[in-house]
């Protein structure tokens, strides 16, 4: 039986194959694919959820106004991601969020909880070179190659930014993950 | 091995990325060298706090205000996820 992301993948194919034809449904399809994943990656990189469900919908808007731009043998969620986090440096340029992800909950212990909330804003106050390596990487779960792809860099300027964001992070969890250890 | 060559594979042990011999030799290693084990546990609780972290949640009410932007902008867009309610009525203020 095929896997959840072998399907993904079929279907995925199916609509934008549906999208070059102008199918109204295709871009319905696509969000239901990767509606969560950008809305997440969106919400970790701009830090609110208002913002980052306006950068989900210019998202996939732009996927509908340059559909044509999308080569068959492209990678789609790189293009997407790619636009993504284009809309979201723009959106974070325009103005500065201070505002703190207000919506963390856990259902694990104080301290863990705690962690969490703790991740998140440390994750925010890093710089964007760093912070971005990691919600690819570590959050999304995408490849080096891929997140190297979607930045733009070379896979070893991906993996420098990786090591060091990760020990930026850690600097900035200080206290807070010695209670987890 | 030199503790050199340990200290700058941290970084690979930390993301689970050195093979699993290698992996052993560094913790024998880290048992010899506190700081060299400080560096090693951290790192990795670290990334362990990043993979953990479930993220934000992706409520029905932030997918539907997404397709209401949508739908706002003019696309006309079909998924198979319900209409809300309040759009499967006509309500006599709609006309």
């Amino acid at each position: 039986m095929a896997s959840d992301s072998q399907q993904d993948s079929l279907a995925e194919k199916r609509w934008l194959h549906a999208l070059a034809k102008g199918d109204p449904a295709a871009l319905g399809g696509l969000y239901e694919i990767y509606g969560e994943r950008i809305f997440r990656y969106a919400f970790r990189m701009l830090g609110n959820r208002s913002d980052a469900e306006d950068a989900t919908a210019e998202t996939f808007l732009r996927v509908l106004r340059r559909s044509n731009e999308l080569r068959a043998d492209a990678a789609f969620r790189t293009w997407l991601f790619r636009i993504a986090r284009n809309l979201c440096i723009d959106r974070m340029r325009q103005h500065r969020l201070l505002e703190l992800p207000n919506d963390a909950h856990d259902n694990g212990t104080e301290e863990r909880t705690a962690l969490k909330i703790t991740v998140q804003q440390a994750l925010s106050d890093l710089p964007a070179d760093y912070r971005e390596p990691l919600i690819l990487c570590d959050l999304e779960d995408i490849s080096a190659k891929e997140a190297a792809d979607i930045l733009k860099i070379s896979v070893p300027a991906l993996k420098s930014r990786l090591y060091r964001g990760r020990r930026a992070l850690r600097d900035k969890l200080g206290g807070a993950l010695e209670k987890v250890l | 091995m030199n503790r050199e060559l340990y200290t700058k594979l941290v970084d690979l042990y930390a993301g689970y990325e050195l093979p699993a011999e290698l992996e052993d030799e560094m913790i024998v290693a880290a048992g010899n060298d506190p700081a060299l084990a400080s560096d090693m546990l951290t790192l990795r609780a670290a990334v362990d706090a990043l993979q953990n972290d479930q993220g934000p949640s992706f409520t029905e009410e932030s997918f539907q205000r997404i397709l209401m932007k949508l739908y706002a902008r003019g696309v006309d867009l079909h998924t198979k996820a319900p209409s809300p309610t309040h759009l499967q009525y006509q309500l006599p203020i709609q006309g």
